[in-house]
């Protein structure tokens, strides 16, 4: 790496950044209770970020011969020269810094866990099945991932952590499915069982599920879909979104963007918790950001540029990106506060309304303006008198996300880690009750 | 590129227990050149070498990778794809079998007239500032305070072996110009427009694409939309999609639901499963006017290769014939378990992912209409010419689709613009409404997203104008 910093200065570069990665990856799927692939990748990944008299690049040369990698700094230094100048003037952030790691995130045991994946893989299924379901399809995966980070201005650090997690999805027939998710940072934390009692006890309950009808509900989340439109929260919350066009929040800083039940947090120095690291890919310790308060926006993630550019500090955000931006600052941990009401009460308070469980396939009619729909998946309910009726089908969730956030009446007490193909960042968040959600369905 | 270390792969997997072993060599470079609100962001480099194993044993299956060609590295991953698909042996309710293909040594490539890399960074800005300088207010007369110009180049090279005896070696160039504008109208609201042109081929493609004067032409309508846009009809009407429609249609809901793998349930807690079963061969799901087929094959397309990385020759597959369901995508995995041999349809996006079904291009078989014809048709209706928001339920069956551009058509004529039409429909729903299909075909480039870790594919997807009977449109 000091090699690689010494071509982008020996090229005429002012600043770089250069990050290494080496992971070991171990993942399990499986269907119809059965296992269908394992899988295991081991790689060894360096990435450059050049800054210069106002432009950007970034490369990422995943190749053991090392000198493919100072051709491709040499080759952007040549670039940079060429092309007109961007529209900001900044540095990397002056180091050395002072690192401190986080508590519980590294699990030596998980280094070699083959067998406890194919173990998880087995007691997920058995879960399932005494509680119902027929059949379960899911992944379990592992991840070590060592990291390390050393800038022309000073900065190096580097941190090691470990990640387990598991997806589960039981079926008690085609229409009926329920899904659970393990996700920790070590072994001990990691209870595949538990995962796998969620799905099965969902899908039981989901049989025999009656066409969903259009409509404005009250609607309960949970934890899975609530932390899936958290994470375009989350994408929206990086100045360098707002920055493109691309953020329901642009323009809104300071203002109320959520009811004042909600609070909202970003925050890398959680102990014992998925996304948590002691420094960003630019070498800025990691902190935890405060992003809405009681409904009202207070800042926007940032990465150097994008704090140069809008005059903000710093949030330890930044994260190597391959393709536009080349570094961009994005969310860790997604936290919302608990509120106090118990799932029973969230029921209860909805009186007429929908429990939902999860969703897939969120698509934006427009970044700017937060229209969207989702498709409502797995188990679904419609709540009468303040219970659980029946289970519903079909529907798809279409609205604005600004208009979700300041619909949220009240937030359960007890919080889920939420990380699945859905999902990308991890998500600590509790089951939510929100007003006059729109519900579509398909019409012919 | 080497394909002794493929073969060598293959050799040691068979030597530590494999009954079945194929490797795959892939190295992909890629640039990218982007310019925000006229300013240029990053150049990106992305480089990526490496080897990826999968193996069979006692009937269950193993994938590693490396990005070290390094000897002693490949025994490790080799040994691992061996080691734990024998740990998973006693979680198999029945062993995987593959189908029996014919085997291939074969060097092939989708061809560059103009090298891509050879092209100057200069260059190919030059051909953003272009676009850039198309788009002023005063050229497309709407305020856009976002404009974002992407081009991206890709150049994938993949050496391949299997232990049935197939070789190959392949290379394919893939250039994308991807835009998103947004346009602004004070009182009148905000519309955003994503437009996505790619090729496998080489630069000389680029004029071809006539970007500066089509991103022009979306800009235009986006302020002709939020200056005279009116509400959608509330009662039923006819309604005719354009080819970037139909052609995100043809994807969603037939080249998807007729994925083998997920008919037979191996994706069902990602991507999901199939509203179509096995013994749906035959079944009907649209008009005698709907034959829907995927073709890798296609020249230039973004979705080309000539052999699966399973090694088995591609070709066209016809999905629905005459509204009939016709075919599935298939690999050496799903064409055994439903006593068929495999189309071509397995696909990786990278050394160090394992190969899984996926489109190539697909796209609505042209009819006999003129797109006037078709209007001429229509004595109340809206026309939708391209989409914004879309989504599918995971078994393929619920679908929506958010027009942009879109028109009321009027007594046989288009006429003022439509604000936001929203086609929510189930896919016989759709199909089954088909009662005209246009004669000129187009095609659009896109990603298509599956797997676990996701592997983005490149695809086409196309088709012609058609017109659907008696719809009711939401928005």
């Amino acid at each position: 790496m000091t090699k690689i910093l010494k071509t982008a200065k020996k090229s005429g570069i002012q600043s770089a950044a250069a990050g290494y990665r080496r992971t070991l990856r171990r993942m399990v799927r499986f269907s119809n209770n059965s296992i269908t692939v394992t899988n295991t990748w081991l790689s060894e990944t360096p990435t450059v970020y050049l800054v210069s008299s106002k432009r950007r690049a970034a490369c990422i040369v995943e190749e053991q011969d090392l000198s493919r990698l100072t051709e491709a700094v040499e080759e952007l230094a040549r670039t940079m020269k060429l092309t007109p100048e961007g529209d900001t003037d900044f540095a990397l952030p002056k180091g050395p810094f002072k690192y401190q790691p986080v508590e519980g995130t590294y699990d030596k045991r998980v280094e070699n866990a083959e067998t406890e994946l194919i173990d998880a893989v087995q007691l997920g299924i058995d879960a399932a099945r005494k509680e119902g379901a027929v059949r379960s399809s899911g992944v379990v995966t592992s991840r070590v991932l060592e990291r390390y980070v050393l800038t022309s201005e000073g900065a190096e650090g580097s941190d090691k952590s470990t990640e387990i997690a598991m997806t589960i999805r039981a079926f008690t027939n085609d229409d009926a499915s329920g899904q659970g998710i393990a996700l920790a940072t070590s072994l001990d934390q990691f209870n595949a069982q538990q995962a796998g009692r969620t799905a099965g006890r969902i899908s039981k309950l989901a049989l025999n599920p009656q066409p969903g009808e259009p409509g404005r509900y009250k609607v309960v989340f949970g934890p899975s879909i609530f932390a899936n439109l958290l994470g375009r929260v989350g994408d929206s919350v990086s100045a360098y979104a707002v920055d493109l066009g691309f953020s329901f929040f642009q323009g809104m800083l300071n203002q109320q963007v959520a009811s004042e039940t909600f609070t909202l947090s970003d925050n890398a120095r959680l102990p014992r918790s998925p996304g948590s690291t002691s420094l960003d890919d630019e070498g800025v310790p990691t902190r935890e950001n405060l992003l809405i308060n009681k409904g009202r926006l207070e800042g926007f993630l940032h990465s150097s540029y994008t704090a140069a550019k809008e005059k903000a500090s710093l949030t330890g955000s930044a994260s190597f990106e391959a393709s536009i931006g080349g570094m961009t600052p994005d969310a860790h941990n997604i936290l919302v506060n608990p509120g106090e009401s118990s799932f029973d009460d969230l029921i209860d308070l909805a009186q007429d309304g929908l429990y939902v469980t999860n969703n897939w396939y969120t698509r934006f009619q427009n970044y700017r303006t937060g229209d969207f729909s989702t498709i409502i998946r797995d188990a679904a309910f419609r709540i009468i008198n303040g219970r659980l009726a029946h289970p519903v089908k079909g529907l798809r969730l279409s609205d604005n996300m600004i208009r979700i956030l300041r619909s949220v009446k009240t937030l359960g007490s007890e919080r889920n880690w939420i990380k699945w193909w859905e999902v990308n960042t991890p998500t600590l968040t509790p089951y939510a009750l929100v007003d006059g959600v729109g519900m579509t369905t398909a019409n012919k | 590129m080497d394909q002794e270390f493929a073969q060598l792969a293959v050799s040691q997997a068979l030597r530590a227990g494999a009954e079945y072993a194929e490797a795959r060599v892939q190295g992909d470079r890629g640039h990218t050149y982007t310019l925000k609100n006229g300013s240029p962001e990053p150049v990106t480099i992305a480089r990526s070498l490496g080897i990826g194993v999968r193996v069979i044993v006692d009937g269950a299956m193993g994938f590693a990778s490396t990005n070290s060609l390094d000897k002693s590295q490949l025994a490790r991953v080799t040994e691992a794809a061996v080691r734990t698909a024998k740990a998973s042996r006693n979680l198999l309710v029945s062993p995987i079998r593959l189908s029996e293909e014919k085997t291939w040594d074969d060097n092939w490539e989708a061809g560059m007239n103009v090298d891509v890399e050879g092209i100057s960074a200069e260059k190919k800005f030059e051909l953003l500032f272009t676009i850039e300088k198309s788009l002023a207010q005063e050229n497309v007369h709407v305020s856009l305070p976002s404009r974002i110009l992407v081009f991206d180049e890709e150049l994938t090279e993949k050496v391949y072996a299997n232990s049935n005896g197939t070789k190959l070696h392949g290379f394919v160039p893939r250039l994308s110009l991807l835009y998103y504008i947004t346009a602004e109208q004070p009182g009148k609201g905000i519309v955003q427009r994503i437009h996505h042109l790619a090729q496998s081929c080489g630069w000389e493609v680029v004029d071809d694409w006539r970007p500066s004067e089509i991103a022009a032409e979306d800009a235009r309508s986006l302020g002709t939309l939020l200056r005279e846009g009116v509400a959608p009809p509330k009662e039923e009407v006819d309604v005719v999609l354009g080819p970037e429609v139909t052609g995100i249609i043809c994807h969603e809901s037939c080249g998807h639901p007729q994925e083998a793998d997920r008919i037979l349930g191996r994706e069902a807690a990602q991507a999901g499963e199939s509203y179509i079963k096995p013994n749906m061969l035959g079944h009907r799901v649209g008009s005698e006017r709907v034959t829907i087929i995927d073709d890798p094959t296609l020249p230039k397309s973004y979705g080309y290769y000539k052999y699966d990385d399973e090694g088995v020759k591609a070709g066209p597959r016809t999905l629905i014939k005459e509204g009939v369901i016709a075919g599935f995508l298939h690999n050496r995995e799903t064409a055994a378990e439903l006593g068929t041999t495999s189309n071509g349809a397995s696909r990786s996006s990278a050394y160090d992912r394992e190969p899984i079904i996926r489109m190539g291009n697909t796209y609505m078989k042209p009819g006999d209409y003129l797109f006037e014809e078709l209007v001429e048709g229509v004595k109340h209706g809206v026309y939708l010419k391209n989409f914004m928001e879309w989504n599918i339920d995971d078994r393929r069956y619920n679908q929506r689709y958010v027009g942009l551009e879109a028109y009321m058509i009027e007594d046989g004529r288009v006429t003022v613009p439509v604000r936001n039409p929203i086609l929510e429909i189930t896919t016989p729903g759709l199909y089954g409404s088909v009662d005209a299909v246009g004669k000129h075909l187009e095609f659009s480039g896109a990603t298509c997203g599956k797997g676990d870790p996701m592997q983005g594919a490149p695809v086409w997807t196309g088709g012609p104008a058609i017109r659907l009977r008696g719809i009711h449109l939401g928005g």
